[in-house]
């Protein structure tokens, strides 16, 4: 009986051993915060885009500030899968004004910036591992790059040429050759180019321009046209806009869009510092119209007129719209939506103790988000972060 | 995970109840008079019933180190925890069901342990062209942890009178019932116009999602009983070597409020100290005359 009961024993002590916690490389990957420390009290660096390598790591496009120049230089930050720091360049100060996206084209990371001197827009190139950062002028009179997002092996370019003071959209390929573009008057007058300089400076307001294609449509751009901060469609055939959102000057307008299909947009805009989010609304895109109109769910806990990120994903094998955006708390909120009915689903906030701020908010290989933004050490020191989900961790869904 | 507990909880009461059915006598052989002399088989074993508690101390085994903060220019070493070897007084109340059998002691001590560890983090950011742009800054981590235990342990009684001290070995399981951390941050601001030394309100929190629910290990140690009238006074002194981890690998940046201020978890295993004094009783009692085990 003895023998018996020890048995029992060794048998039941092995199988609750058995279920003990055990270092696991896995949940390394699936969920973590990790924030880029530099030991410089001066140190100022700002993430303005990311995307996931093919080894599982993040590429971060980010800005940083210059001591001899009003514009702000490159930087390039590489982390491993586990969010760990590995590598990064801070560009020469002849390089400046990065933009996003930061786009995987053809095996090669491109991003647009701008020559100090010459304001041309210049398109800059890497690998997922840094070896290599080429960046080369872009043909035609771009200046001023402002927004850009991949379209195919193109890219779509918001640019604001300062001479004719015009809004510039064009299509640019990966050689840097624009191959189609139309120009947009954004009115007459210093006082409407002030705020478009004041954003490429940081020294005012930063503007949520944005560019992109209707898939296999019109091209849009999401700037200043006749006077407004305006959300515009092209064909970049005819010289007038095929049809125009209009904001309220710089007032009112859009402050993210992400078309779903031709007409049917997930959207938010903001209102005279008041921000709405509209998972599932209908742009007239042939004709004019105004974002007033609009309506949408407000969001009073969203800091003025607040930085909003879209991503258009599949979680938990659903079709979502993921908004990312601040908080007056300084906390990073996402909202999930359904795409087929816009209806909300979940809410999750990132970031406590410090502040955090979003600077994009991207789909992972494994299924779940990351999010990069910025976090202030100690409440002061602005330092890059990503922060990764896991997918079993957003509830609601 | 429930029904193992379960099923691990009732071999152990099974255990006990077999451990005592097969040497059961029937009443008529407590009545023999040869078995029940002094030094007869009646004195060769016996049940024991009682309640201890003391205070613990705490150190921890490092398996893999982690920090919400990776740095881009000085060395990861850098983020490394300075964990405090066993400076934190936890305490521990153990109920104590032993059984005796000739020297040889087989006993099981649920208990309720509360431990404390507690480590630092320094971090400094500096100009090397200003010198007054400086903040140093430190972390003092707190951790409470709160386990239900079930230990396996025996016991050889090394020479046996009044006094018996022991030598002990064992196993235990532990299932984790609470946990607070609490973060305090401290330090020296030179670049607000003096010198501005400051500590923080400390963040307390409930950080139970950032331990494991159970966790296993090995313990060994000494102890002696006394034995005053027909009950013993005991003391005894463990030290419990943790054999898995006590951390949740999987929540580990769980916590907005700790990954936010680069706060995270390592893996680590708790190793621990303890000291306990205790009360036990005598199950098996003969009829006035004989005592316990001291009286032969």
């Amino acid at each position: 009986m003895t023998k018996y009961l020890f048995s029992l024993l060794l048998a039941g002590f092995l199988m609750v051993t058995s279920c003990v916690e055990e270092t696991n490389p896995e949940f390394d990957q699936k969920s973590f915060t990790k924030i880029y420390d530099n030991n410089l009290y001066t140190i100022d660096y700002f993430p303005i885009d990311m995307v996931q390598t093919e080894d599982g790591g993040y590429l971060i496009l980010g800005g940083r500030r210059l001591e001899d120049s009003n514009f702000t230089g490159i930087y390039l930050m590489k982390a491993d899968k586990d969010g760990n720091f590995v590598k990064d360049i801070e560009v020469d100060e002849s390089f400046v004004n990065p933009i996003a996206q930061l786009a995987f084209v053809n095996n090669n990371y491109y991003f647009f910036c701008m020559d100090p001197l010459t304001l041309q827009a210049q398109l800059g190139q890497t690998d997922a591992n840094m070896e290599n950062v080429n960046i080369s002028a872009t043909s035609g009179e771009l200046y001023y790059p402002s927004a850009m997002q991949v379209d195919g092996n193109n890219f779509v370019l918001l640019s604001y040429n300062h001479l004719t003071k015009q809004s510039v959209l064009a299509v640019v390929n990966t050689s840097g050759v624009s191959s189609q573009s139309k120009a947009f008057t954004i009115g007459a007058g210093d006082q409407v180019e002030e705020p478009i300089i004041n954003h490429f400076l940081r020294t005012g307001r930063q503007y949520p321009f944005e560019a992109g294609r209707i898939p296999g449509g019109l091209y849009y751009f999401n700037g200043f046209y006749n006077y407004t901060f305006s959300l515009v469609f092209t064909d970049l055939v005819q010289d007038d806009p095929r049809g125009v959102v209009q904001g309220i000057q710089d007032d009112g307008g859009f402050s993210a869009v992400k078309p779903l299909t031709a007409t049917k947009f997930a959207a938010a805009r903001f209102n005279f510092g008041d921000n709405y989010i509209l998972p599932n609304t209908i742009l007239n895109t042939t004709g004019t119209s105004s974002s007033v109109d609009l309506g949408g769910n407000t969001f009073p806990e969203l800091e003025q007129n607040a930085k909003v990120k879209i991503l258009r994903t599949v979680l938990k094998a659903k079709n979502v719209l993921v908004y990312g955006s601040n908080t007056r708390s300084k906390q990073i909120g996402l909202y999930f939506y359904d795409e087929a009915t816009g209806a909300f689903l979940s809410s999750k906030y990132l970031g406590f103790s410090n502040p955090f701020e979003i600077a994009q908010v991207i789909s992972t290989t494994d299924g779940g988000l990351a999010v990069c933004g910025t976090t202030y050490l100690a409440g002061r020191f602005p330092r890059i972060c990503i922060i990764k989900i896991d997918a079993a961790d957003i509830k609601g869904f | 995970m429930k029904k193992l507990y379960s099923l691990s909880i009732l071999l152990l009461l099974t255990g006990l109840v077999f451990g005592q059915a097969p040497k059961r006598k029937s009443p008529q052989a407590y009545n023999s008079r040869a078995q029940n002399t002094p030094g007869g088989n009646f004195l060769d074993k016996q049940w024991w019933l009682g309640l201890k508690a003391g205070v613990n101390l705490s150190d921890v085994t490092v398996d893999k180190r982690y920090s919400a903060l990776s740095p881009g220019n000085y060395p990861t070493s850098q983020t490394d925890k300075v964990y405090d070897d066993f400076n934190a007084i936890g305490s521990q109340v153990t109920l104590e069901v032993s059984f005796y059998f000739k020297g040889f002691t087989f006993s099981l001590q649920p208990a309720y342990r509360h431990s404390v560890f507690t480590y630092s983090n320094n971090y400094e950011w500096s100009d090397p062209e200003n010198a007054t742009n400086r903040l140093e800054l430190t972390y003092d981590n707190e951790q409470k942890v709160d386990h239900a235990e079930l230990p396996l342990i025996f016991k050889y009684d090394i020479i046996g009178n009044r006094l018996r001290p022991y030598v002990q070995v064992g196993v235990y399981y532990g299932f984790l019932i609470n946990a607070n951390k609490s973060v305090e941050v401290s330090g020296t601001d030179y670049a607000s116009g003096g010198v501005n030394e400051f500590t923080n309100d400390p963040v307390i929190i409930g950080a139970k999602d950032l331990f494991a629910n159970n966790h296993w290990g090995l313990l060994g140690g000494i102890g002696a009983n006394y034995n005053l009238g027909n009950v013993r006074l005991n003391l005894d002194i463990q030290y419990r070597k943790g054999m898995s981890l006590i951390n949740s690998t999987e929540n580990r940046f769980g916590s907005d409020r700790l990954s936010g201020i680069g706060e995270a978890m390592d893996d680590i295993k708790i190793n621990n100290l303890a000291f306990s004094i205790g009360c036990l009783f005598p199950m098996r009692y003969l009829a006035s005359g004989f005592k316990t085990l001291d009286q032969r």
